[in-house]
């Protein structure tokens, strides 16, 4: 019940400050978008404030009536300076680097500041919800006090391949007396694109194959390279079933490989026959990182798109971003 | 991560000051061993923190919660339940949890536990040094509270006291506004102020050597304020304390009846005939009376008193005194006839105890006095003529006064013949009542020092003083002084001047700024700090409901319950407007370097002949400009903008003294600059 609520409150939440936070590349915080609550410290605070009041109401001592009233002035201060803390702080979108899925994706954003102002404690996070500490964000801390402007990275886990749009970046600050937290959450329309995540497996064919002439087959009774399938016959080594054929009722099939040999690499989708399409990704993912390591001239044919032989980083990167984008058209 | 936050170092340090600070007015209180365990506390925690330590285990938590429990039950047991226990008991919890102070949270335990703790002292003393020195606490707790949240790569103390300071200075007029505004609230429940402090004055006994005890302290009694126009001489002011009419050989003391319905009785035949009791003449004289802890519950005051506020019970003799101990300052009013009759008729049981002495020893002395009141014709003029006994015989008057044995009057009346005033009281007052006239000790202050500086009157320990009451037919009680027949000094300019040689005088405050009373300067400057006490004491610390509606009242009118509501959040409101307003929108200045400084005043100077920097024009673009438009000017801008340029961006190894001499080149170059500015000036005057 009472986590429904939540729920439905941080539903609310994010949709009132998606109303009032429009996407920008730079946001300047003033008292329209920073929020200020008290800490549990704060509330502590006050807490003893009252006793020190009930005590000096009770034993009529005029100071300690002063010391009450000090203590709640300075829970007031305290409000202001967490305000002005973050008040006319600049904060700038910067270009992001695509990661792959499952990796922390890293978002850079300049913090700038007039020459005028200090920032101190300033700690920038991508949170999940209304109050609770980011799960899957890392937190940054920084200080704009000696220079002008900083640039800080601040990651969040990546979790689907695909274009990924960071959650909205929350700044906080409990600077200076710490009973009270001051924020602001911003959205920069920090993008970044997310390769689908490698899975590792043996390619001994593509080491075997950089002398020859054609992209002939020349050995039939290849390892890698998956072939066709053929019925299964006693005797027949049980590696090389296709297990999956078996689970879907196909009867029992024996998957025929084949090595390749071939100067020009070439990734195709077929070539991992049977997998899904995540699967399949993750697997050319691996191919494209270890053949662009290896320094192999290679090429890819998925579908929707062929990627003529070449190689360098700029390859990679292009071959990477088809398979990210895979299916987003 | 919650579990590995390491408190910064600086934090820490911070925090563990602010701590030993707010336990130190404490630790004159409590226990020794208190201070002990707190000290150790400290160290353990520094220990913790180098990772020589532990956190306490929960064996130890445990025998540390129970050790707590067993002391809070023996202390409850031999105090009883008072402010002086519970004060020992929440420094105790206190210190135990700052070495079990892991997370931020604890941290914040400690810290709001100092802010209670300064209460607990608030609670003991209001002086100015008190406050000041609370505020010396607050504002180390608040660089701790900065330090804990600032990141842990910044060590910048100074910083942060800077910054704490700035937090307090603008909380202070807020502050100040609740304090004035904010309705006070009569007490909820009665609390016993009960502490293990000495009780300091004079005792409602007196035994040879009590009072020349007192005359050894340098400490305030109490400071007395007339009302416009009073001036009264020296001799004038015995502050009547305690009527002591019970003599038992050695020691006087008040009587006490012993049944509560024979109080009750007393209480109310003195109710029914308090008016006839007494005759007085002449106006009365009103003064307030702001009187230092003495927890003792009776007042003092010039005979005749009368309490202006009907706050005091008034005693069987004209005492006067307060509903329980005083164990805070007491700011008092009274209204005093001086010239006053009292028990004109002097019932039999009052008459009876007033004749009363100890059964046998003091022969001599009874005989003298048999013998003295035969040779004259009245009381009156017996009295005196034991005065003048004491006058002309070789009578002392002296803080060592010589120990007594067993027939004391007779010793000292015919022996030793030194004495302090108490010696004087408790002679004449036998001498009295050997003769058959009623006759009683009173012990109280007599004298005081006045304080230019404001117009009070500040009565020190030192003036406690003892003198006599004799009762004559158809006069009442009439005050009769013996140490002012001795040393009419004492009454007349008072104790300082009369014992200005005697080496025990004010012993225990060797170096009390009284005692150098002497030394112009200094004694200026202790009269100036008491008055500065005075003040704060009058404003501050007696600033209560009745002084709040009054002022209200004075203000505003009538004051009803919305109006006090509405003027206090209002000016609350102003207050937080301003502050907010000058927190948020006056950003801080920057420092810029003298270079900086200078090259900007260069631009006034130019601007002042319209050669005006812009908005963003860096100083190479500028000298472009001026270059272009005033070619007059180009070789001296020039030269001046290089150097600047130098010295501002160059980079910032150049030494200091390197600096200064690059700064004075530059300023020689302006003075060629400048002394082609009038011209001008003058050349735009005439176009």
């Amino acid at each position: 019940m009472a986590y429904s609520l939540r729920e439905a409150l941080n539903k609310n939440y994010q949709r009132w400050i998606a109303k009032n936070s429009p996407p920008r590349d730079q946001i300047t915080l003033n008292r329209k978008n920073i929020f200020i609550v008290p800490t549990r410290n704060g509330l502590l605070f006050i807490f003893s404030s009252g006793l020190v009041f009930i005590a000096a109401i009770n034993y009529a001592v005029s100071l300690a009536f002063a010391l009450a009233f000090l203590m709640v002035s300075i829970f007031i201060l305290s409000i202001l300076h967490s305000f002005n803390n973050l008040n006319q702080l600049t904060i700038t979108s910067r270009s992001s680097q695509d990661v792959f899925c499952g990796e922390e994706a890293c978002f850079r954003v300049q913090l700038s500041r007039s020459p005028k102002r200090r920032h101190e404690s300033l700690e920038l996070n991508f949170p999940n919800s209304l109050s609770s500490p980011p799960v899957n964000s890392t937190s940054c801390y920084t200080d704009l006090s000696d220079q002008d402007t900083e640039e800080v990275e601040v990651f969040t886990l990546s979790t689907k391949r695909g274009e990924f749009k960071a959650p909205r970046l929350r700044v906080l600050t409990r600077f200076p007396l710490g009973l009270c937290r001051a924020w602001s959450v911003v959205d920069l329309n920090l993008h970044c694109l997310v390769y689908p995540r490698p899975v590792q497996f043996s390619m001994n064919q593509f080491d075997s194959g950089s002398s020859g002439g054609s992209d002939s087959v020349i050995n039939r009774e290849g390892s890698e390279d998956f072939y066709g399938l053929r019925d299964y016959v006693p005797g027949d080594s049980l590696r090389q079933v296709a297990w999956k054929n078996v689970a879907r009722g196909q009867g029992m099939q024996l998957k025929q490989f084949v090595d390749y040999v071939d100067n020009k690499i070439w990734l195709d989708w077929d070539m991992f026959y049977g997998f899904n399409v995540e699967e399949r990704l993750s697997r050319l993912c691996f191919c494209v990182i270890q053949l662009s390591k290896s320094g192999n001239v290679f090429g890819m044919r998925i579908p929707g798109g062929e990627y003529p032989p070449a190689t360098g980083l700029e390859h990679r990167k292009k071959l990477l971003r088809a398979l990210a984008r895979f299916g987003a058209e | 991560m919650e579990l590995s936050y390491q408190i910064p170092r600086p934090a820490l340090i911070w925090v563990l000051v602010a701590v030993v600070l707010v336990l130190l007015p404490q630790s004159v209180r409590m226990p020794v061993w208190i201070s002990v365990v707190a000290l150790c506390c400290v160290c353990w925690r520094l220990l913790i923190f180098n990772g020589r330590l532990n956190y306490p285990n929960r064996m130890v938590r445990v025998a540390l919660v129970l050790f707590t429990l067993i002391i809070s039950f023996t202390q409850i047991r031999n105090i009883g339940i008072g402010l002086d226990s519970a004060a020992s008991l929440l420094a105790l919890g206190f210190v135990f949890k700052l070495i079990e102070m892991r997370q931020k949270r604890d941290i914040y335990v400690v810290i709001s536990l100092c802010f209670v703790m300064s209460m607990v002292t608030f609670l003991y003393s209001q002086s100015v040094v008190t406050t000041l020195y609370v505020m010396l606490v607050i504002a180390v707790t608040m660089g701790a509270m900065i330090a804990l949240n600032r990141s842990s790569s910044v060590i910048d103390n100074m910083g942060t006291a800077r910054l704490a300071i700035k937090i307090a200075a603008q909380a202070l007029p807020l502050t100040i506004v609740l304090f004035i505004v904010f309705p006070r609230i009569a007490p909820l429940w009665a609390v016993p102020m009960q502490t293990g402090v000495n009780s300091t004055g004079v005792t409602d006994e007196m035994s040879p050597g009590d009072i020349s005890e007192l005359a050894r302290s340098a400490e305030l009694a109490f400071r007395v304020q007339f009302d416009d126009g009073v001036g009264l001489a020296h001799q004038q002011l015995y502050w009547r304390g305690l009527v002591l009419d019970n003599f038992d050989g050695s020691t006087w003391r008040r009587t006490r009846n012993s049944s509560a319905y024979s109080v009750a009785a007393s209480l109310a035949d003195f109710r029914i005939s308090y008016n006839d009791r007494i005759r007085t003449v002449g106006e009365p004289v009103s003064y307030n009376i702001i009187l230092e802890p003495t927890q003792q519950p009776w007042l003092f005051g010039l005979h005749l008193a009368e309490d202006v506020n009907d706050e005091f019970f008034s005693g069987r003799n004209f005492e006067l005194f307060n509903n329980g101990r005083i164990t805070q300052r007491l700011s008092y009013d009274l209204r005093s006839y001086m010239q006053n009759q009292t028990d004109v008729l002097l019932l039999g049981s009052s008459r009876n105890r007033n004749l009363e002495l100890p059964d046998g020893g003091n022969e001599r002395s009874q005989e003298f006095a048999r013998e003295l009141r035969a040779s004259v014709t009245t009381d009156r003029q017996y009295a005196n003529s034991v005065l003048t006994h004491f006058s002309q015989n070789q009578y002392f008057y002296t803080l060592n006064a010589p120990l007594l044995g067993e027939n004391r009057i007779d010793e000292f009346l015919f022996d030793t013949m030194a004495g302090f005033c108490e010696h004087y009281a408790s002679t004449f007052t036998y001498l009295m009542r050997a003769a058959g006239i009623p006759a009683r000790v009173v012990i109280g202050y007599q004298g005081a020092e006045a304080n230019p500086y404001e117009n009070y009157l500040m009565i020190y320990q030192y003036n406690a003083h003892a003198w006599s009451e004799v009762w004559f037919e158809g006069e009442g009680w009439v005050r009769f002084d013996p140490t002012g027949a001795v040393s009419p000094t004492r009454i007349e300019l008072g104790v300082q001047e009369a014992l200005r040689d005697d080496p025990a005088f004010m012993e225990d405050d060797l170096f009390s700024a009284a005692r150098f009373g002497g030394i112009g300067w200094l004694n200026a400057m202790r009269l100036r700090l008491d008055a500065i006490e005075y003040e704060w004491n009058q404003l501050v610390v007696n600033y209560d409901e009745d002084v709040q509606f009054e002022l209200f009242e004075r203000l505003f009118g009538e004051v009803t319950q919305q109006k006090v509501i509405m003027l206090m959040g209002s000016l609350a409101l102003i207050v937080i407007i301003v502050v907010g307003f000058m927190v948020i929108s006056i950003e801080p200045r920057i420092r810029r370097s003298p270079t900086d400084r200078f090259y900007l005043s260069v631009c006034k100077e130019l601007a002042k002949v319209d050669i005006v920097r812009r908005q963003g024009e860096g100083p190479i673009a500028f000298r472009d400009r001026v270059c272009t438009e005033r070619p007059e000017l180009a070789e001296a801008m020039t030269e001046l903008t290089q150097l600047y340029v130098k010295l501002n961006y160059a980079e910032k190894s150049v030494s200091e003294a390197e600096q200064k001499t690059q700064l004075l080149a530059l300023k020689t170059v302006y003075s060629k600059l400048k002394a082609k500015l009038p011209a001008l000036a003058g050349l735009r005057r005439v176009a």
